[in-house]
Order: structure tokens, then sequence, then C-alpha cells
């Protein structure tokens, strides 16, 4: 599990850049667009105050211009004044038309010589500010600069009513070159801001127009100013006196767009910082997900190799997607060189490919038994292995059959002991047999000798008397008598003896002896295999019945078949193959058992039938000799010759359903065939 | 005394008759038993001669007669017949003290002439087994201080050291010798010595 972690903490430590670029990536944006919003506003700035300067500088020329007019129209009155003697009648008139023209003129006053106002027009008293009263006023100063100058004069500002400031121009009035007093015009400052900046300029700035001291003398636009803006000062001149134009900026209506831009860029700023936190979360849970997983994996995977049992997953066309370790072993082949193989394995027998495919072909169909089947398998090294198998559905995660998964059991010990303790039992069944045998003759054996005795008796005893010559030819005549009834008796044990053979009769009845051979096939099926031979029956067409004793028939077949396969011991494994043929011909049935083994000498084949030869170290040689007995009890033949391919063909023929006359028949159930 | 014959006991009454017949026509007396049990039943310790015994027979087996007979102090030569395959078990009984065993079929005659030297080993036995017990009888004469004598007479010791180790006097163990001598019928102690030995 420590490699576990180790890789867990090796994965986390990738994993650290990978999570801090999105913060990073983040973070540089934040900072990108504060450092754009900055300059973007740094820029809008020196717009603004390029532009308030402009339309300051604007505005003051515009205020200039007024005036200018303004100073022209009085101009020209005043010099219209100076032109005649006195009042011109018609001075009112133009007077008021001019304070009417020009809202900015308050009223229009004549002064006389020495300053004092003559008439005002429209007709207000002037107020305190043009009294003298405390110090000189600003008409006064005017109206000596005038005086002195011989051209127009503004004066200082001054306080006009409650909430208004004026100043006024001064224009002397010169009739020939003689000073004849002033024409003032009193101007607003209120109403020169009202009427002659326009709207726009309002909207965007407040206009001030403050003293020397920044007392506020007039402005445009009352709005209060939460805080100090930026603000843009040009010297009021005209009217002079050290009065200033002050624009200050509005906030602006356009920085509501680049609010709800910031507003925006802010919320995706905090929304992408969200989905960052969430991935982050969900990062985290995958991680645990996966280390999870992993563990799992791994117990899954130690289990997995600590089994014994092989297993095989494969897919639904029977291709190898999974094999463990176990397996592997098994057959000796690695999971790379086994995975993706397809049908005809590496591992299945060259020699019984058929039977494998088409076990092959049942459990791709579902049909495996569900309690398992047998294949014999080959390893890598060529060995054969059985192998006990169980197949199972492969379910995927989303309940879809993909394949099929099997476990692979190796039962070749398993078998090799079963076929060990079928052999025992089959050998201790013959020994038991030979005991039963050897006591069945000891005991004839002790019955005859006890006539025999006798009779060696009476015969030694007569002949003594005779040597002797002291014999009665009455006394001869009794043991003579005593001697053949001795004989007799001997005779009857052989009698019994017959009689005990004659009671076990052949069974004889029609036989099919195809059936008969598919039995003694399925019964030779194991030892075959065991010995990696195979065997092949071949039935002929329209097979007629035989007269016989089916056990005693399938005793010879089932010899012949053991002997062809134990004959094959020394043949090369692939060429193991042992034939039975029956086949009807002349009258008779054919049947051939054909081995490829090592054949029979010439010398050996002269000997073959006769009783006690044998060629085997355990063999009594009586199957051979029993076997032809049956097979000509049944009035049929057996014979041998040399196969075509190396080895032998035993072959026996029995006469078609005429029923053999078998009472004569010392086949004993004792003697029948157990080997050669 | 029982006359001294040849016992035969088989199961078989062909075996026994022909067997009689044939110890007859060699003037061989014979008795025959048909069975172990009979032949129990009739036995007697003063039966003399010897045995033919088959090892198969019905009930008890020849083999577990001998046993029984030998256990009961009988000392007749035992001859055993055997059939096929009796081989291994006739030897063991050889080893217990059988006399002799024969395979069935046997040649008669030899069988016959085991029989006679069977009954005349007996004969002889028994004679010599009579001359111990005469020996055992006179035994039974001496007195003790005849016995102590005669222990150290026959260790070859002489009359005056006998009489220091009885404590008696030369004299009376003069008397006491010729005791001795007179009651077992020797004359010299070296003959006393080889009668002594005889009965062990």
């Amino acid at each position: 599990m420590t490699g576990g972690a180790a890789s867990a903490a090796h994965g986390l430590g990738q994993r650290g850049p990978v999570q801090a670029m999105p913060i990073v990536a983040m973070a540089l944006v934040v900072l990108l667009f504060g450092v754009f919003l900055w300059v973007l506003h740094r820029s809008e700035r020196e717009e603004e105050t390029l532009t308030l300067i402009k339309d300051v500088l604007w505005v003051e020329q515009n205020l200039h211009f007024q005036l200018t007019s303004d100073e022209e129209k009085l101009q020209y009155l005043a010099e219209s004044l100076g032109r005649e003697d006195t009042t011109p009648v018609n001075y009112p008139v133009m007077a008021r038309h001019i304070v009417t023209v020009n809202p900015a003129i308050q009223r229009v006053v004549r002064l006389d010589a020495q300053g004092r106002p003559m008439r005002s027009e429209p007709p207000v008293d002037d107020g305190p500010a043009l009294d003298d009263a405390f110090g000189p006023s600003p008409r006064a100063d005017a109206f000596l600069i005038a005086r002195s100058s011989g051209r127009r004069a503004y004066s200082a500002p001054y306080r006009l009513g409650a909430a208004d400031t004026a100043f006024e121009i001064v224009i002397p009035i010169f009739r020939g070159d003689q000073f004849a007093g002033a024409l003032a015009g009193v101007l607003s400052i209120d109403a020169l801001l009202t009427h002659h900046v326009p709207w726009w300029f309002a909207q965007r700035y407040q206009l001030e127009v403050l003293d020397p001291y920044g007392a506020v003398l007039g402005t445009k636009s009352r709005i209060a100013m939460p805080e100090p803006r930026r603000s843009h000062v040009v010297p009021f001149d005209p009217p002079g006196h050290g009065l200033t134009l002050v624009a200050t900026l509005h906030q602006l209506s356009g920085n509501l767009g680049r609010n709800i831009l910031i507003a925006a860029i802010f919320a995706l700023t905090v929304s992408a910082l969200w989905s960052l936190w969430a991935v982050r979360r969900h990062i985290a849970r995958r991680i645990r997900a996966e280390e999870a997983l992993r563990a799992e994996h791994a117990f899954r995977k130690a289990m997995e190799d600590s089994l014994t049992v092989g297993m095989r997953a494969r897919d639904l066309d029977g291709r190898i997607i999974y094999v463990n370790p176990a397996f592997c072993r098994m057959v000796g082949w690695s999971a790379e060189e086994l995975v993706g193989a397809g049908p005809i394995m590496p591992y299945w027998l060259p020699e019984d490919l058929a039977h494998t495919e088409e076990v092959f072909r049942a459990v791709l169909a579902g049909n495996a038994p569900a309690n398992g089947f047998e294949l014999r398998f080959r390893r890598a090294n060529g060995e054969r292995f059985d192998a006990l198998i169980y197949e199972a559905p492969l379910i995927d995660a989303k309940g879809r059959h993909t394949g099929w998964m099997g476990s692979v059991l190796d039962i070749t010990e398993r078998k090799r002991a079963e076929e060990l303790a079928r052999q025992q039992q089959e050998r201790l069944q013959q020994t038991a047999r030979l005991i039963t045998m050897g006591k069945m003759a000891s005991t004839l054996a002790h019955e005859l000798n006890q006539p025999l005795s006798a009779i060696a008796s009476y015969c030694t005893g007569c002949l003594n008397r005779l040597q002797a010559g002291s014999i009665r030819p009455d006394e001869l005549a009794t043991a003579l008598e005593k001697l053949s009834g001795q004989a007799k008796r001997a005779g009857q044990i052989i009698r019994r003896i017959h009689d005990f053979v004659r009671k076990s009769e052949p069974n004889v009845a029609p036989c099919c002896l195809s059936e008969m051979l598919e039995d003694c096939v399925a019964l030779m099926e194991a030892d075959a295999r065991q010995q990696g031979v195979k065997l092949v029956l071949e039935v002929g067409n329209g097979l007629p019945a035989v007269m016989a004793d089916r056990i005693l028939l399938q005793q010879v077949v089932v010899n012949l078949m053991r002997n062809g396969i134990e004959a094959m011991a020394a043949t090369r494994r692939d060429r193991r193959r042992l034939s039975v043929t029956v086949q009807a011909q002349d009258g008779a049935v054919l049947t051939r058992i054909q081995d490829r083994g090592c054949g029979i000498s010439p010398e050996n084949a002269e000997k073959l039938f006769s009783p006690f030869f044998t060629t085997k170290t355990e063999g009594m040689g009586m199957g051979l000799n029993i076997c032809r007995s049956i097979i000509e009890h049944h009035q049929g033949r057996l014979w041998f010759e040399p196969a075509p391919d190396g080895g032998t063909v035993f072959l026996f023929s029995l006469p078609v359903l005429s029923a053999p006359s078998l009472t004569g028949a010392v086949v004993s159930q004792d003697e029948r065939p157990q080997d050669v | 005394m029982c006359e001294p014959k040849l016992h035969i006991v088989d199961d078989d009454e062909a075996i026994r008759d022909a067997m009689g017949w044939l110890f007859q026509s060699r003037n061989v007396p014979v008795a025959s038993w048909p069975s172990a049990e009979a032949f129990l039943a009739d036995y007697d310790p003063a039966m003399a001669g010897c045995l033919l015994l088959d090892i198969r027979m019905e009930g008890m087996s020849g083999l577990e007669l001998f046993d029984r007979l030998t256990a009961m102090g009988c000392r007749m030569p035992v001859l055993f017949l055997t059939g096929h395959g009796d081989v291994p078990i006739a030897v063991s009984a050889l080893k217990k003290g059988a006399r002799d065993f024969v395979e069935k079929p046997f040649n008669d005659n030899d069988l016959v002439d085991r029989v006679i030297e069977a009954l005349a080993f007996d004969a002889g036995e028994r004679a010599r087994q009579a001359g111990q017990a005469g020996v055992a009888a006179r035994l039974a004469t001496l007195t003790q201080r005849e016995r102590q004598v005669m222990g150290l007479v026959v260790a070859g010791k002489l009359n005056k050291v006998i009489a220091d180790e009885l404590g008696i006097s030369m004299r009376t163990v003069e008397v006491h010798r010729a005791h001795v001598f007179e009651k077992m019928g020797v004359k010299t102690a070296v003959e006393l010595a080889r009668i002594l030995a005889a009965v062990g």
C-alpha cells in the first residue's frame, strides 16, 4: 500500500501547478483588467481635461465676445450722446432697447462729468454698491479710469441685490474733446452666465465666476458638488479685476456604461472565481474518488494475483480480453501473448482441435454446462494438462452482456490420482481374480490328489505282495476293485470341473455390432485421452446384425483396443490414432482395429496366440488366446496383419445372423480376457 | 503296554484303506482314525510307534492335533502328509519337531521306509527313556547325606577332602560312598558320573 500512497503523493505534486495555473491566469486577467481600466480612465481623464480646457476657453471667448458686443452697443450709445449737447430725446428708448435686447445688461446709467448718476434706464436705485460711504465705489473707480484714459473701463464686481453680483462697463462720453460724463452698463454676472453659456455646457460643467478671494460671484447650474472634481480656471478678462472663470466637470452620465462594464467584469470575475473554486472542489472530489478507485484496484489486483484459479475473460467473439497470472502460469504463455488471441488459442491441443472448437462454440452460444466441463490443454512447453472450466457471462456496469468469464482449474494431478486409483482398483480386481483362480486350482489339485494317492498306495501294496509271493487272488481282486473305484472318483472330479465350467454358457442374442463398438469406444475414451490417442470409429452402412454374446464380444474388442493403445506408447503423440472400422463383407461382418504402434515382430507373430505367451511385463498371456477362442466359438475368425502405416491391424469376422452353436464353449467368467 | 504301530489319521476313507493295504504289504502294523478328534478320544500315553497325519482334514487339522499331542507330552514321531501348496506349513511343522513330511502323491515304498525308520527311532527312544527311569528310581533311594557325598565324589574329590567339607570322619565318608555305589549299581566313580550325565 506504501507504493500506492507514494504514487498518489506524486500525482498530487503534479497536480499542484495544474491547479494553480487557472488561479494565476485569473489573477493576471483581473490585474490586466485593472490596468486596462486605469489606463482607460487616465486617457479618458486626459481627454476630459483637454475637452474641459477647450470648453472653458470657448466659453470665456464667448463671454468675451458678448461683453465686447455689449460694449460696442454701449459705445455706440455713448457716441450718440457725445454728438449732442444735451441728452437726446430718444436716449431713453435707445437705452431701454439695449437693456431689452441684451439680457446681460441690467440697466444703463448716465453719469455726469463728476460721475454722479444722472438717470438710469430702467430707473432703479443703484443701491449701496455705488455709494461712496464705504470708500470708493467700484463704479467710481471705473469712472475715474474711464475719464482719465478716455476709454471704456470695467468696474470691480459688486453685490447687486441679495443673490446677484454685477459689474459695470463705464464708457466715457466726449463732446468734441471735452469729457462730458460717462455711460455705465450694469451687467449681472448671473444673467451673463444664464444667457450666454449654452445648455450643453451647463450639463457637463459647473461654471462659476470667482473673485480674487475665491468667493463665488455667480454660477451656472447650482448642483451641489459632493467632492472636489476636476476643474479649470481661466482669468475672466474683461472685466478683469482678478475675476476668474472656473469650470468644474460634472459626473458624466457616460460613466454609467463604464460602471456597468466594471460591474459586469467584477461579476464575471466573481463568477469565474466561484467556478474555479467549484472546479477545485470537483477536482478534489475526483482525486479522492481516484484514490479510492486505485486502492480498490490494488486490492482487487492483489486478490486476483494471489488466486490459484486461472481466470480468463473473453469477448462475445471469443477473443481473450483478460487473463490473470494464475492462468498464465498454468498455460505458460504471457498475458501479452494471450490477450487478443482469437479462436484457435495457442493452448488448444492441435490433435483435438475439432472437439475443443465445438466446446468453444457451445460456450459462446451460452450452452456451457453450469457445473463445469473438462478439456485437455497444452502448456507452452508442450506439456498436456486437464482443465476443469466453469464459464459465466460477463456483464458490464450498464448490465450489458459483453463476453464470458471462465475460471480454469488444473486438475491434472487429480485426474492422475483418479487414474492411478482406477488402475490400482483394476489390478486389485485382477489379483483377486487370480487368487480365486489359484484357490480353485489348489482345491482341485487337492481333490485329485486324494484318489491318485489312494490308487498309488493300492498299486504299490499289490506289487509288494506280488513280489513277496504272499498274495491270494481274492485279496488282489479286492484291492484292484478299490483301485478302480478311486480311478472313477478321479474321473468324477474332472467331470465336476467340466460341469462347473459349463454352467456359464454365453448368452447369445442378435447383436448390433455398431452399437456394441460405440460402447467400447466410449469405455476406452478416458484411457485413450490419457495416452493422447485419438479414437476413430467408422461404421459402414447397412450393417447386418450378428448372433453373439454381447458381453464377450465387448471384452474382445476392449482387449484389442487396449492392446492397440498400449502398442502406441512409443509413437509420436500427434500420430497416435486408433481406428475401429466395421463393415459387411461376403456374408460376414468384418471388424478392424488398427493402431500405429510398433507392429509385431515375425518371431512374436508365430507365438502370439499361444497360451501364456505375452510381450507385457504384467501380462499373463491369456488375453489374445481367449479372444480367439471367443471369436471361434462365435464361428468367426480372429487374425492380424501388419497395418499399412506401421502398426498392426487386428481383424475379426463374424457370420451374419446365423445362430452359432455355442454349447461347447469353455470360456468361463474367470477366464475372460483381461490382458495379453 | 501297547504294541508299537503306525497310527494313521486321515479323513479320507479311501486313503486310510489304501495305506492300510500298502503298509500291511510290508508287515507294518497299522491303526487308523477318521479324524483328529477320534484319535484324541482314543489317545493313551502308553501308545507306541509313530503318527502319519493328514494336514488338511475336516474339523481339527493335522497340525493342530500335533500341537495338542506335543502339549500333552506325546513323544511319538509324527509324519505329515501334505497336499499341493502346503509345503511352507509342513516346514514350519518340521521346525516345531515333526519328524518328516511327505508330499502327495508320494512314492509309496519310500514312505513305508520312512515309517519303519520312525518306528525304530521310537523304539530306541523308549528304551533310552526306560533306562533313565531306572537311574531316577535308584537316585530316589539315596539319603540326604549319601546325595551330598555322591555329588562331591562325582566332582572328583578325595575322601579326605569330602570329610573336611562335610565335617564328618573319613570312615563315615567311606561307608556312605560304599552305600552310594551299591545303590546305584556301579563299581567306580567314573561309571557313576556317566550314569548321572545320561540322566542330565
